[in-house]
């Protein structure tokens, strides 16, 4: 926690702040059964894994895939996935029901997976999301390649090579199924007319931040169209050539969890580093996309913020991360090792600032919204 | 990936805007905030800054005493933060004084949220104002006598959370009603005391998503009426009596618009936002259409007699949290020029045009013109489409014979995808066609109206060959969208189609404990409650403008101008067109007021 102090923080003054605070305000009927509430220890600038970890398991769908996979899968060698799977499944079966927990191996696995991860230097929150995700969904998808090889050996006895066309790769794997979407772009051709599109699957999107916007119109923002020209002219295919076209990217397949990225560090090439857009962007509790394309399967399908990790501070190196996450119908504040419950009127704490004159603030930086026909 | 350059929020500050009835301007004297205002501050947390204004009868000796003698009739009060300020309002003519405040209150561990003026009893000398406290308490005073003040839910036995909204009953000299936080609504008598002890309640009515209790007491005492409405603790954000006074509209933070009829306490209408909570409610100055705003960035038209959103209005980028309707600005149909009007058209004269503002915490303000071929489409585009939904040949606007692919050939869909994406010169910059018309979603059509799923793609077809008649300048559809609502309009007469044609909708996880299955927004998306985002107008604003600095709370049209104010406190006056360079327009006038029959 010193390691990663910020300059404009409240919450030093919950430092200390016994366990059975949070029972007691929760109250012992109220307390839902069968949930835990655990802090996650911070081992030195590990906040951006402690929020992003803690947002994935008020994520339900994930959380029960996870434990899932614990279930089924009897060790075979430690991978980021079985760290991952033992630390929620540490949460999930404590004797306590709120306490805090040291995620000790998951992060030794974690600064072993990945280089960039193996110091004790903030790092961006998004990008350890995104590669959590990306490697957790590389791991399921090699370890059912070993099986179907496996399988094909026993019942065959012949050698088949892995060339990533076996079928059962083709078939999405719980990741996909939670988190990925569908983007379609398309692009008209300025000089023939065609139009064509593409698909391309998302497991976050990616949005600018606007000054007094709400999520909602930075995602309309993030399908406005687009003119390609100058050096990123379009290679159109009818016309054999670059040309001059307009893009515009929407939603095809709506994810069951959508996480939206809100892109709050911008390089600055005057001070020649990241600065931090604390602009106040809103989020309503309750979402539906505006951008989604004609031939969406779901277009109105109706989200529900379920968590949103927040960054603390003036910079993407500097600060801290924390989170909030709605369960069983309230909402609770993660910082770290400690977990307060917080009024859904607190979360407007959270939109950002309207003047630049402050430097540091508290913003929504990753948000997480749950489809409502997820089963769970 | 698609961005917009990041517009940061330093473009200018508009003062000054045109409009097809003139140039709007701000005027800068007119400027109210608190007296010693230090430069611009930043208003972090919620500020709601709300303005209440008030016209005096004159006083016997021309102007009324309390006013430093320049003749103005006009009070305004305002909260900021834990002050609260009522002026003397000299309107466009003459420049604020904000050296001498006609009262000012400043809270300890308090902030006033909201207030309102009597204008029944009010006199030249005296006027009772009720102001709303962030901790739940009411406090009645009169800023010019100064010699009222009492306090209701003082130990706050009635209610402990924030008031959102108060209001005279309308046409009472002594009832008044508050909003809270908590989802509950209060009639108070300003006569009765509140009691020592919390009330205890005993049910008076119940309905639909909610109930209505009295207090159990021997003598009547304070409140006289505890309304609670939706899910539990979902916060009301504002509540605005219908101009008869009849019937009242309550938007809340559970994502619907309640109107009630207030005397019977009948539920007799609701409406379901896109998404997220309704902020703000208002009617039309003839009590047919309700309008809401909200954090889906919409303002969403509700019909009073068909019971059904009839458009939604986007235009905005961030939370709309005031709507009002311009009651000065009324077009009135003109048979002998309307020309190229269905024969089966009425020919009494009616609304033509609404006028509606509003504002949003994108700190821009939004004018709209809700016409009459958007509200209430012509007879014949119905008629036709109810005889012929099969038809080839069916044409929506008016093109007989004309053949129209039908959607999803490969020639259509570039036409149409080339429509949208030149069609981004429109005036606002905003997209003009987000989407377009869903193809049919099979699932989701019932056998009622798969014929009207079917008119729908033809129609879409004719796509980028006609246009509509835009009768006024900066309006548009969002697409063809009319169209097929108009189509649609047929076999959806009511809510009640919705359980037949949507019992597809996924089951929600909370659905059967306390939520009811008709306030289910699953259910109800598709319905005339809530339809799918392409099967209702999209309108678009007739101006658009960043008008302050900091978040928009306030909006009130007056004859000469039109007040808005922000968080940070400050209270502008915008002047009308003048009236003299708008000669050649059609004729603006007054809505009377006109009582509903329902
Ligand atoms: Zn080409």
């Amino acid at each position: 926690m010193s390691i990663c102090q910020d300059l404009g923080l409240n919450f030093q003054q919950r430092m200390g702040a016994n366990i059975s605070q949070l029972e007691r305000d929760i109250g012992s009927e109220q307390f839902p059964p069968n949930e835990h509430y655990f802090g996650l220890v911070n081992f030195g600038n590990t906040c951006y894994s402690n929020s992003v970890l803690q947002a994935l398991y008020f994520c339900r769908p994930f959380r029960e895939k996870v434990l899932e996979y614990k279930a089924k899968n009897k060790r075979t060698k430690e991978t980021l996935l079985t760290c991952l799977a033992d630390l929620f499944y540490s949460i999930a079966t404590q004797k306590k029901k709120v306490g805090s927990i040291a995620p000790k191996k998951f992060i030794a696995r974690l600064r072993k997976e990945k280089e960039e991860f193996d110091n004790y230097m903030q790092q961006d929150a998004h990008e350890f999301l995104n590669f959590l995700i990306n490697h957790i969904n590389e791991i399921i998808l090699a370890e059912r390649n070993q099986s179907t090889l496996k399988l094909q050996k026993n019942t065959s006895g012949e050698n088949v090579t892995c060339n990533g066309t076996v079928p059962q790769s083709a078939e999405p794997t719980w990741v996909h199924e939670i988190f990925q979407g569908t983007l379609t772009s398309e692009t008209r051709c300025l000089n023939c007319e065609t139009v064509s599109s593409k698909d391309e699957h998302f497991f976050d999107l990616q949005v600018d931040v606007g000054q007094n916007t709400s999520i909602t119109h930075c995602l309309k923002c993030f399908s406005d169209t687009e003119t390609l020209c100058n050096d990123n002219k379009f290679k159109c295919d009818n016309c054999s050539s670059y040309q001059e076209a307009q893009k515009r990217m929407r939603v095809k397949k709506l994810p069951l969890i959508l996480a939206l990225h809100l892109k709050r560090f911008k390089y600055m090439e005057q001070y020649n580093r990241h600065i931090k857009v604390s602009h106040r962007v809103v989020f309503p509790l309750e979402l539906r996309l505006f951008n989604t394309s004609d031939d969406a399967v779901n277009p109105d399908r109706l989200y529900d913020l379920v968590a949103v990790v927040v960054h603390c501070g003036s910079g993407p190196n500097r600060g801290h991360y924390i989170s909030i996450v709605k369960s069983h119908g309230f909402w609770l504040l993660f910082d770290d090792d400690m977990v307060d419950k917080i009024d859904a009127s607190a979360i407007e704490d959270f939109y950002g600032l309207t003047s630049d004159i402050q430097k540091s603030s508290e913003t929504g930086y990753i948000l997480f919204y749950q489809s409502r026909d997820a089963s769970c | 990936m698609a961005v917009q350059p990041d517009s940061g929020g330093k473009d200018d500050v508009k003062t000054q805007f045109v409009t097809r009835e003139g140039t709007y301007r701000l005027m800068t004297l007119s400027e109210y905030s608190r007296p010693n205002r230090v430069g611009y501050t930043s208003g972090s947390g919620s500020s709601h800054v709300r303005v209440s204004l008030v016209s005096l009868p004159p006083g016997p000796g021309g102007g009324p005493p309390g006013s430093d003698g320049q003749g103005s009739d006009d009070r305004i009060c305002f909260n900021h933060g834990k002050e609260l300020y009522v002026y003397v309002y000299r309107g466009v003519k003459k420049a604020a004084d904000l050296t001498k405040p006609v009262d000012k209150k400043m809270y300890k561990g308090t902030n006033p949220t909201c207030h309102d003026f009597n204008t029944v009893t009010m006199t030249a000398d005296s006027v009772s104002l009720v102001i709303g406290f962030s901790t739940g308490q009411i406090q009645l005073i009169d800023p010019i006598k100064k010699e009222l003040s009492k306090l209701y839910n003082e130990e706050r036995l009635i209610d402990k959370t924030r008031v959102t909204c108060i209001k005279w009953v309308p046409g009472s000299s002594n009832l008044f009603i508050t909003a809270h936080a908590s989802g509950q609504l209060y009639v108070y008598n300003e006569e009765l005391t509140c009691g020592t002890t919390a009330p205890h309640y005993q049910l008076f009515k119940q309905g639909d998503g909610y109930s209505i209790h009295t207090c159990r007491t021997k003598s009547t005492r304070n409140p006289l009426y505890r309304w609670v409405i939706g899910a539990e603790g979902s916060c009301i954000n504002e509540f605005a009596f219908s101009p008869c006074g009849t019937n009242l509209a309550v938007a809340s933070q559970d994502g619907f618009l309640r109107v009630f009829h207030y005397d019977t306490m009948e539920l007799i209408g609701r409406a379901r936002s896109y998404f997220g909570g309704f902020l703000c409610v208002c009617w039309s100055p003839d009590g047919k259409y309700v309008v809401v705003g909200g954090e889906d960035d919409l303002v969403t038209v509700w019909c009073f007699s068909e019971r059904k959103v009839v458009a939604r209005g986007q235009g905005h980028r961030s939370w709309v949290s005031v709507v009002a309707f311009d009651p000065y600005v009324v077009s009135f149909t003109d048979p002998e020029s309307d020309e190229g009007v269905e024969d089966d058209r009425q020919k009494s004269e009616s609304v033509q045009c609404y006028r509606l503002g509003s504002v949003s915490q994108d700190t821009q303000l939004c004018l709209w013109d809700l016409t009459e071929d958007v509200l209430r489409p012509p007879v014949r585009a119905r008629a036709s489409a109810h005889l012929s939904p099969n038809s080839q040949t069916f044409s929506p606007n008016g093109v007989p014979g004309m053949k129209v692919p039908a959607k999803g050939t490969k020639s259509n869909k570039i036409g149409h995808k080339h429509a949208e994406l030149s069609g981004q010169n429109n005036p606002s910059g905003e997209s003009s066609g987000a989407k377009q018309p869903a193809k049919t979603k099979v699932n989701n059509v019932s056998t009622l109206n798969i014929s009207v799923g079917k008119a729908k793609e033809e129609s879409s077809g004719s796509l980028g060959v006609n246009s509509l008649t835009q009768r006024l300048a900066g309006f548009s559809f969002g697409d063809r969208r009319s169209e097929h609502r108009r189509n649609f309009s047929l076999s959806k007469p009511a809510e009640q189609k919705s359980s037949a044609s949507n019992t597809v909708a996924l089951r929600g996880k909370s659905a059967g404990a306390t939520t009811n299955d008709s306030f289910d927004p699953l259910k109800l998306i598709g319905t005339a409650s809530c339809p799918r985002f392409d099967e209702c107008p999209v309108l678009e604003p007739l101006v658009c403008k960043k008008v302050a600095h900091e978040r928009l709370t306030a909006l009130l049209f007056r004859s000469e101008y039109f007040v808005t104010a922000c968080a940070d406190g400050c209270v502008n006056t915008w002047a009308r067109p003048a009236r003299s360079l708008n000669g050649e327009s059609r004729p603006l006038r007054r809505f009377e007021k006109i009582d509903l029959v329902d």
